[in-house]
């Protein structure tokens, strides 16, 4: 006897191949906050400097990438209705980005440019490449792609790029072969990574993780192909225009990508107004929140790339453009979404067994939500006091800022560390 | 009993009373208000319960916990009859499922 549904092929993505990536992402933020404290004076001078260089490598590798492959391999099913293709090539990405990210971060702040820093970029590169092939073949087998899986894919391949570019400027350092100053190339590495990665990723993964928490009538995958192809198209003018038209106006890919991500608000304000879930819970809020912050740095490089700038007022806004895109966007947006998904993987692990049967508690009991309240606070301060420091060039400004940052971040670990060693009730 | 496909409809009422103890942990709704049970059928010879659900998004995380929670729950209810759940996502779950009960839960 049998039902006239057809049958659907199902599997979850365990917890072993995504909670390493988490606490992993949970001590580097910390890491990096004890970093900048340490550091906090650099940020009244030029960008280029060994401690910047640490900070945003580890922010950028081992807090915003870890969680984001973490996560990628839970969500991927989700976003792309196919399983995750092997678990032993997640676990092979998370053991050779878990070796790589430290030896590269060494390398920058010691400004050893030898073995620690070119093998931390081997096997960074090799981590990624193994996370393609893991998401390809995830992606092969089955029905049409659809918009978010086009988006990962995209993403995991500007992932790639960045990471290459990063290698060959890391060779650069020691076998000098590109024909332009290292600060020249160094913009092209950092937009494929903030651009192609980290904002195609979080659109193409928010775009359906919004609407499906706050269970939202609206659906619009042309208005999100719009903006995949306003973004891609604006990051590929600006890297190919850099090889061939070295004078193109800054503002083209700017305008390009700017109405891309305007488009995407546009889209989460759509999202929000037509849902039937009216209760927004904190960890939503927040990212809520981080989807705004993305003004910040479209601001700033509005006005870096009119040019209106110069001398010491233009390294302060690279600086702020740096800071608010690793501190303020992508840290806003981790914070909130950590706790609107792990508390689900370790409730799923350790409840699966008592639900229906038992009494459970909810998922959203697993943290503490005082300690996450304060630790909202506690950013948001401390993010508005580091940029307000990195404006006005104040040494004091940016320690305070720092040492909130680094409470925020402890409090982040002890919230993480709780439901990581959640026990049954 | 909106919604819900059924050979016999009496044994329907009284699994999805009990499946209304099966909550989606996310949304903090049961199962059947949320119009995710799109039949369940009885075979009276060979005493088996078929159910056929869907998740509120494919690949949904909770799919493992919640299949299993429906079945737990039924074999209780149901005492002898083995229990054998379906995913099922053609057609898709929608917000227009979701039974009135729950529209009012989720507009607090």
């Amino acid at each position: 006897m049998g039902t006239g549904f057809p049958q659907a092929d199902f599997r979850n993505t365990p917890h072993t191949a995504v909670v390493p990536f988490y606490l992993y992402a949970a001590v580097s933020l910390l890491a990096g906050s004890v970093l900048l404290f340490l550091s906090a004076s650099l940020f009244t001078g030029h960008y280029f400097n060994p401690g910047s260089l640490a900070i945003t490598h580890i922010m950028a590798l081992g807090w915003g990438t870890m969680i984001i492959l973490g996560a990628s391999h839970q969500l991927v099913p989700v976003l792309t209705e196919k399983s995750l293709y092997s678990l032993r090539l997640a676990h092979l990405t998370f053991w050779l980005a878990a070796c790589g990210i430290p030896l590269l971060v060494y390398g920058f702040y010691k400004m050893d440019m030898g073995w620690p820093a070119k093998w931390g970029g081997r096997l960074l590169l090799l981590a990624i490449l193994v996370y393609v092939i893991n998401l390809f073949r995830s992606l092969q087998h089955g029905k049409k792609m659809n918009v978010h899986a086009v988006y990962i894919l995209t993403a995991a391949l500007w992932l790639f790029i960045t990471a290459f570019l990063g290698l060959t400027l890391v060779y650069n350092f020691t076998i000098p072969f590109l024909p332009q100053d290292i600060l020249a190339y160094l913009p092209l590495h950092a937009h494929a990574g903030i651009i192609g990665w980290f904002l195609l990723l979080i659109i193409g993964v928010g775009s359906r993780l919004i609407p499906m928490f706050l269970i939202s009538k609206y659906q619009q995958p042309r208005l999100l192909y719009v903006i995949y192809f306003l973004i891609n198209g604006g990051l590929l003018f600006y890297q190919l225009s850099f090889l061939w038209l070295p004078a193109a106006p800054l503002l083209i890919p700017a305008c390009l990508i700017g109405t891309g991500l305007f488009l995407f608000v546009f889209y989460c304000i759509q999202v929000f107004r037509q849902r039937i879930r009216k209760q927004v819970d904190e960890p939503m809020k927040i990212s809520l929140l981080s989807v705004s912050m993305i003004v910040l740095p479209l601001l700033t490089v509005l006005v870096l790339s009119g040019r209106l700038l110069s001398g010491e007022h233009q390294l302060k806004t690279v600086q702020l453009y740096g800071f608010v895109i690793f501190f303020g966007w992508i840290t806003a947006l981790i914070l909130g979404m950590t706790f609107k998904t792990l508390p689900f993987i370790i409730w799923n692990k350790v409840y699966h067994e008592k639900a229906g049967v038992e009494k459970t508690p909810n998922p959203n009991d697993l943290y503490n939500k005082k300690l996450f309240a304060v630790m909202a606070l506690i950013y948001l301060a401390g993010f508005v006091l580091f940029s307000a420091g990195i404006l006005l060039g104040m040494i004091s400004l940016l320690q305070t800022g720092a040492v909130l940052l680094t409470g925020m971040a402890f409090l982040y670990c002890l919230n993480v560390y709780r439901v990581w060693k959640h026990k049954p009730v | 009993m909106m919604n819900v496909i059924s050979n016999h409809t009496m044994n329907a009422t009284i699994a999805l009373a009990a499946l209304e103890q099966v909550i989606d942990p996310e949304i903090g709704l049961n199962v059947v208000d949320l119009g995710l049970i799109y039949q369940l059928d009885f075979d009276e010879t060979e005493k088996i319960i078929y159910v056929t659900m869907t998740l509120t998004t494919q690949f949904c995380p909770m799919g493992d916990t919640l299949t299993a929670a429906v079945r737990r729950v039924l074999e209780k209810t149901f005492g002898e009859r083995q229990v054998r759940v379906e995913l099922c996502f053609d057609p898709p779950w929608t917000h227009e499922r979701i039974s009135e009960e729950g529209k009012r839960f989720l507009n607090q």
